[in-house]
């Protein structure tokens, strides 16, 4: 692995387990939001070997994330259509699916 | 800019454009942070101006809150020894805190006066960083600046009033 990738995998991990530490004492709320933001971070890492699928995932990751600081009923209803996106995009990976099986 | 103009219209900003910030410009942003009120003038305040990417991004690892990609960030430190020798234990328990809070306010307006974003961050981890910035003992981060210009600029949350802002007392029974 080159050094610039090591590195920013560690950006990533670190996040990871400084926020594992930070949220014992931080709100509730902000650790669905640290998960989906490693998400992004996770896909973003991939660089180039991020799916056009996976890109958009991160896209939309972006787009409604920081509604954790706004609005919670906002934010359930951004995490509850992200998880049906995903299952959609799984849905589209799979043969046996899209063959109605 | 008028100050009305710069206390309602900064956000709070988490993306960033990869444009450099000066130096002069982070000077300038630091000098609004000193003139800053401090509690028994104690002025204990430390402020560490991190423009190096390698050391913002190890930074980033330890700060959850760090979001986005800042070419500046800015450590708001307390030197609480300072704060303890000088204001007590209030002096080292809360003073230490609310200045660093009142040095961060004027740095931010003085960032949107010049055209800047910047996003105040509690989330870290305050050893870690202190170990990246080398502070020495008895200095800690207390707060981290993201300083850079606005990618996205988000809309303004509600501002509650009602309940909030009171008169004379809180409870009229």
């Amino acid at each position: 692995m080159r050094l610039e990738r090591e590195r920013a995998l560690f950006e990533l991990v670190g996040y990871m387990v400084t926020s594992a530490r930070n949220l014992l004492d931080e709100t509730p709320m902000y650790g669905p939001f640290r998960l989906v933001d490693a998400v992004s971070r996770l896909v973003d890492w991939t660089g180039e070997d991020a799916s056009p699928r996976l890109r958009g995932l991160r896209e939309r990751i972006e787009a409604g994330k920081t509604s954790v600081m706004t609005d919670a009923a906002e934010f359930r209803a951004f995490l509850d259509e992200l998880v049906f996106a995903i299952v959609e995009m799984m849905d589209e990976l799979s043969p046996d699916v899209r063959q109605g099986r | 800019m008028e100050l009305r103009d710069a206390i309602l219209g900064r956000r709070s900003i988490r993306a960033f454009l990869p444009e450099p910030v000066d130096r002069p410009t982070l000077d300038r942003l630091v000098e609004a942070a000193l003139w800053a009120p401090s509690g028994g003038n104690a002025q204990t305040w430390r402020f560490v101006i991190v423009t190096d990417p390698n050391r913002i991004g190890r930074l980033r690892a330890v700060s959850p809150g760090l979001l986005g990609d800042p070419p500046a960030v800015i450590a708001v430190c307390q030197d609480l020894a300072a704060s303890r020798r000088l204001g007590s234990t209030l002096g080292e328990t809360f003073l230490a805190i609310a200045d660093a809070a009142m040095a961060a306010e004027n740095l931010i307006l003085a960032a949107y006066d010049e055209g800047l974003g910047t996003c105040v961050i509690a989330s870290f981890h305050r050893g870690a960083v202190g170990r990246i910035l080398r502070l020495r003992e008895g200095v800690d981060a207390l707060l981290l600046i993201s300083v850079g210009r606005p990618a996205t600029v988000p809309p303004p949350p509600v501002r509650q009033r009602d309940g909030v802002v009171l008169y004379e007392v809180q409870d009229e029974a």
